[in-house]
């Protein structure tokens, strides 16, 4: 998003950091017009269970360990977050879901959709499942259309993979689709290209793609991140309508943490490739039980104190991860990070409060602070 | 909102105390790594060192006395019709043994020793080559990032003659070139050749700027009033250094094989100087009867052709980290 | 989009003169015209100079007489060389000869090119790849007038000297099924077994082909006959279906097939037509092989009827292909005894004086045209093999390519559908500069083949610095270099709506 820490915080009258100003306070939900609340509650039912999923890639310089044992799963109509830093292993995870890594990629584990092991399936077994009953939408869509073929067409496409019809049939739903998103002049906008719509137009498309044939599950891989603030909002609000109309559930994987505040009912946040915390989206944003995501939050803009309130960025940068530090692959950033956190690495485990799992040896120090983020302060903060 | 770990003074002592430093690697060093591990770059390389080597010291050059003792002058009796006394087969394998003899690769009609006759040629190649290579890099650079960077006038024009330059295919200006300046001696040939060929390159390297122009590094060097002269020779020009030196390369390799064809058809190098395109022309019509006079050379065109293009290939991926190699 | 074609048109009409002046003061400028006559021992010689100068003008400075060249070219006319020859006369002879093996060797550089480089980039690192790539580096390396004459020595005389008596040697049959067990085996991903299996499977097919050959000396008396032909089109129909629609729906593939069986019997029944025919004829064979395909893919494409119509289509002109090449290979050997037993020529365009129907004709073209192709084509198809595979791992790499794989596409739609075309577009661009390079290679290999083509046209007039034919020869490769340019602008703007649309 194009609000960054540098920007001196203070009182925007400007509508379009609408969306931001809202979310100053993490845990309150992003301002769309359709929020959490309104759209129907998950079923009990998991549709996806991934387990101790890990992902290498062998590389001339190293292996890239990009996933390390990463487990969650998904309830029927769940929108489930994933937060982390570039390179912390979430995009990587759900390309693994979708099964579209690299040949070279080595992945263990299972990925059980609805009891079954994707990773066992065969190819034409997994193509029948993507883009049916699991769906994507990319990061930008700028990219993620091909330019030479017409939105129709590719929409058409996707429904033509999977069942056989007349083309025109098949066009018919892609007017149906673009309708449900919001695009005007559908009909005749099933013939233009993919440069002539505008970033958020595309990214609507990308959306009526991957519903098209109302999957159950959408994995959107940092839908907003793209586009303009603006549009984000109007975005993030189409796709909790669409998934509503299809009754799906959604991974939505971003680095945003209003976004997930606003949308997720739960959270899964992600480090050097390794779950660190996971739980409701509420407690693990007010009470975090793990330094890294008291850090997210202290490095977010506060736009509601004013002046006063200061930026308390995590220091470094994350560790490679060909060569990955021993112990917590945190502690070398973490002000917490004791002798024990540079030998060991703690698991994902259940903190106080039930479904509230965190992979820390000092969550409990967390615990009794005031306020999670104050372990980050800054050097002048303390000396003013 | 966005998320941003990045510690606003990253790389601080702290850092470095705590195990966060990045082994920082400068641009010249990456790409030294990742030539160094281009295994075919390597080999062409070396292959290329050697030939120039054996080129210039065997029968020696501008005056100095090379190891070789025949010269590319001399004419003598003819050994055994001239066949080559060059031997590679061991004696255990059953061959002649290891050894040079006295005409290793055989000797032409008139007896000269073809060794020194196709290193004289080998020297004559390569000096053209590098200097077309060097002239049609400069002033193809030059034009290029003139045209690149002032834009409006100066590119029309520079472009439009750039376009009618490419229109007229290499070989046929090269040739009309070669025609004029071929009795003139090998260097003036690879200068006025270097003066034709240089569009190509021009065009690359305006393209390059075209893009860089753009971006925000020189946006903020002509905000501060940086003169057009240090964007040009500080800014952009490093940042293609790359996408040149690959150009550069490659062309020394084009180079060889243009100056060996103009010989070829006559309009290279006249005798009785030679190159290694002459030789072959002189001799084409001994492939049946006397097939090493033809062998040698063309051997020598490739080798050098061949190992630039390696040296190219190797060069093109360590400047383009993009094509990092990942191993199945 | 007419706009800019013809925009483009103007400006390469204006890029061509300004290339002529210069060319023609370069050429004017390169010698001395008189050398010859200056040492000329003969009574007249003083006349003979006198003549010339009057001929070629050289009392006026350069630019009046490249004016007076340029008035000359408005009217059509393209003077004379400097003996009073007409250079209109010389380039009519020369021309057909030239644009043959200059659009022989490009069309076939392209198509082979970009096969190979696809099917490298589709395979990267894999066997195929690696020899591939060093391929292209040994033939960027090659000098065309080395590989010219080799071509002449080996592929020529040799093998003309082996048709008398066409039996293969065991030991070239035994390197041969090596050769195609390992393209074979290169071709296979997957692990060390399934790639032995495809090399001993390689082995036996090239093994068993080559042996059976040499048995029946068929090189003797080449030919297909129709069950072969019907054989071959069967298995493009099935292949070409697979590309086209794959294998789910039947639709597509009876509709190639029915093209396959009904192109091989048309050839018998269009028998007495293809007798003697003409390339009118052939073309209209074409035309209805195209509406006949097309149809017989709308009635059986089912639901898949686009991509009935084309597999239909792609089968029935290959099998068209297939015909015209066995009727060639049938009038082979009364062809070789006309030339004596030398059917691959070494020396010119066509056999003087030869006469024969319309394939021995072909075949007579096609002798000529076959070495001096190959000497011509490494480098282009060496270049359009690094391009495309370039080109085409980039466009795999693209999010485009993973949207479509993100879909449930097969690898198959994922491929020809999404990645070809995207793929192709840089290598129109390549095109145009690429076929410049082909005529600078086609002077040098007229020279070795002795051919009376353009490009002796060029060089004698180099030599005698005279600047007539030396023109000639450039407005016409120079216009023709234009004309390819426009052809790649306009492939370009098809295969890229941005461009089309803008």
């Amino acid at each position: 998003m194009t609000t960054s820490p540098n920007v001196p915080a203070g009182p925007y009258e400007d509508g379009a950091h609408e969306l931001s100003s809202h979310v100053t306070d993490s845990a309150e939900e992003v301002h769309v017009g359709l929020t959490l609340d309104a759209v129907r509650p998950p079923s009990s039912e998991e549709i996806l269970k991934v387990e101790d999923l890990t992902v290498e890639f062998p590389t001339e310089d190293g292996v890239v360990r990009a996933v390390r044992g990463v487990s969650y799963s998904l309830r029927e109509r769940e929108v489930l977050g994933i937060v982390g830093e570039s390179g912390s292993g979430k995009s990587v995870s759900s390309l693994a879901v979708m099964g579209l890594l690299p040949k070279s990629a080595r992945i263990r584990g299972r990925i059980l959709f609805r009891g079954d092991d994707m990773l066992k399936m065969s190819p034409r077994k997994q193509r029948s499942l993507r883009g049916r009953k699991i769906a994507m939408v990319f990061q930008d869509p700028m990219t993620a259309l091909n330019p030479v073929y017409t939105i129709g067409d590719q929409l058409a496409e996707a429904v033509l993979a999977h069942e056989l019809m007349p083309r025109k049939t098949a066009l018919a739903r892609a007017k149906e689709m673009l309708d449900l998103v919001g695009i005007p002049q559908a009909e005749a906008r099933l013939r233009s290209y993919p440069h002539e719509f505008s970033g958020g137009m595309r990214q609507r498309a990308m959306i009526a793609m991957a519903v098209i044939n109302n999957p159950d599950i959408i994995i959107a891989d940092e839908p907003t991140t793209a586009l303009d603030v603006t549009v984000q909002a109007q975005i993030l609000e189409k796709l909790l309508e669409v998934k509503d109309a299809v009754n799906a559930a959604i991974v939505l994987i971003t680095h945003d943490l209003g976004v997930i505040a606003g949308m997720a009912h739960r959270v899964l946040v992600m480090y050097a490739g390794r779950p660190v915390e996971l739980g409701e989206t509420d407690p693990v944003f007010e009470e975090p039980r793990m330094p890294y995501t008291a850090g997210l939050l202290g490095s977010i803009p506060s736009l509601e104190g004013g002046g006063a309130s200061r930026l308390r960025p995590i220091k470094g940068t994350p560790p490679s991860l060909i060569n990955l530090p021993s112990g917590c692959p945190f502690s070398p950033r973490c002000p917490l990070a004791t002798e024990v956190c540079r030998t060991e690495e703690p698991p994902l485990a259940e903190t106080d409060s039930g479904a509230h799992y965190a992979a820390c040896h000092h969550w409990d120090r967390l615990a009794a602070a005031e306020d999670p983020t104050e372990f980050f302060r800054t050097e002048s903060e303390t000396v003013a | 909102m966005t998320i941003n770990t990045q510690a606003t003074e990253p790389g601080t002592p702290s850092d470095a105390q705590q195990g966060l430093a990045v082994v920082a690697r400068t641009q010249g060093q990456m790409v030294r790594r990742r030539f160094f591990r281009h295994r075919a770059a390597l080999a062409g390389m070396v292959t290329f060192g050697l030939v120039i080597i054996l080129a210039f010291s065997s029968i020696g050059f501008a005056g100095i006395p090379g190891w070789w003792d025949k010269s590319y002058l001399d004419t003598g009796s003819l050994v055994n019709q001239g066949r080559p006394t060059l031997s590679v087969v061991p004696e255990f394998l059953g061959g002649d043994g290891v050894r040079l003899g006295e005409h290793p690769f055989g000797q032409d009609d008139i007896g000269i020793d073809y060794f020194a006759l196709t290193m004289r040629g080998a020297q004559q190649s390569l000096i053209i080559a590098f200097l077309v290579a060097i002239v049609g890099t400069v002033v193809g650079t030059l034009v290029g990032s003139a045209a690149g960077y002032f834009r409006g006038k100066v590119e029309a024009v520079l472009m439009r003659f750039t376009d009618v330059m490419i229109t007229i295919p290499v070989l046929i200006i090269a040739a009309v070139v070669g025609r004029m300046m071929g009795d003139s001696g090998a260097a003036a040939l690879g200068v006025f050749i270097g003066l034709v060929i240089w569009p190509t390159l021009g065009r690359l390297v305006r393209g390059e700027f075209l893009s860089l122009r753009e971006k925000e590094f020189v946006e903020a060097a002509r905000a501060i009033g940086t003169p057009a002269k240090r964007i040009i020779f500080r800014h952009i020009l490093p940042n293609t250094i790359g996408v040149i030196i690959v150009a550069a390369t490659l062309s020394v390799a084009n180079a060889v094989l243009l100056e060996s064809a103009l010989s070829f058809l006559g309009l290279g190098v006249q005798p009785p100087d030679t190159s290694l395109g002459q030789l072959i022309s002189e001799y084409r019509s001994a492939m049946v009867t006397r097939p090493w006079l033809f062998w040698w050379p063309g051997l020598f065109i490739i080798l050098i052709a061949l190992s630039i293009n390696f040296i190219g290939d190797g060069l093109r991926d360590a400047f383009d980290p993009r094509q990092t190699r990942v191993r199945a | 989009m007419i706009v800019f074609i013809a925009r483009r048109l103007v400006i390469s009409f204006f890029v061509l003169l300004a290339a002529t002046f210069i060319i023609f003061v370069l050429t004017a400028l390169s010698g001395d015209p008189l050398e010859d006559l200056r040492q000329d021992a003969s009574p007249n010689k003083a006349q003979k100079i006198a003549d010339r100068v009057e001929r070629m003008q050289l009392d006026d400075p350069i630019p009046v007489r490249y004016l007076s060249w340029l008035g000359d070219i408005v009217r059509g006319d393209l003077g004379v060389n400097r003996d009073g020859h007409s250079v209109a006369i010389m380039l009519g002879e020369a021309l057909s000869a030239t644009l043959q093996l200059v659009i022989a060797a490009t069309v076939m550089a392209i198509i082979i090119g970009v096969i190979i480089g696809i099917v490298s980039a589709l395979r990267q690192y894999s066997g195929f790849d690696y020899t591939v790539t060093f391929a292209a580096f040994i033939c960027f390396s090659l000098p065309i007038f080395w590989v010219a004459v080799m071509l002449k020595q080996y592929m020529a005389i040799e093998f003309n000297n082996w048709l008398k008596d066409p039996v293969i040697p065991a030991p070239v049959i035994g390197a041969l099924a090596l050769l195609s067990g390992l393209v074979f085996g290169a071709l296979t991903v997957g692990d060390r077994r399934r790639r032995l299996v495809s090399f001993a499977v390689g082995l036996a097919v090239g093994g068993g082909l080559f042996t059976l050959l040499s048995v029946t000396r068929w090189f003797a008396d080449p030919g297909f006959g129709l069950p072969l032909v019907l054989a071959v089109s069967l298995t493009a129909a099935v292949g070409f279906t697979v590309l086209a629609a794959g294998l789910r729906q039947r639709g597509p593939l009876y509709a190639a097939l029915a093209a396959a069986v009904l192109g091989a019997a048309a050839s018998e029944v269009f028998g007495p037509l293809l007798a003697d025919p003409t390339w009118l004829e052939i073309a209209g064979l074409a035309l209805l092989t195209v509406a006949v395909c097309a149809g017989l893919g709308y009635a059986l494409g089912g639901l898949q009827r686009r991509q009935a119509i084309t597999a239909a289509v792609l089968t029935g002109l290959f099998t068209g292909g297939v015909i015209f090449v066995d009727r060639m290979l049938q009038a082979f050997n009364s062809y070789s005894a006309a030339v004596r037993g030398r059917p691959i020529s070494t020396i010119g365009a066509r056999t003087p004086n030869f006469q024969g129907d319309f394939w021995q004709m072909n075949l007579d073209s096609a002798g000529h045209l076959l070495l001096p192709t190959m000497a011509l084509i490494l480098v282009s198809l060496a270049t359009y093999t690094r391009y495309s595979r370039a080109s085409m791992l980039e466009v795999m790499n693209q999010d485009y390519v993973r949207t479509a794989r993100a879909k449930g596409l097969p690898e198959r739609t994922v491929v020809v559908k999404h990645a070809f075309r995207n793929g192709l577009i840089p290598i129109t661009t390549l095109m145009a500069v690429d076929f410049a390079g082909v005529i600078g290679g086609a002077v040098v290999t007229e020279n070795v083949f002795g051919w009376q083509g353009m490009g002796n046209l060029f060089i004698d007039g180099l030599n005698t610095v005279d600047p007539m034919p030396v023109m000639a020869f450039f407005i016409v490769t120079g216009t023709a270099i234009v004309v390819f340019n426009m052809i790649a602008d306009i492939l370009y703007a098809y295969l890229d709506p941005r461009i089309r649309l803008s």
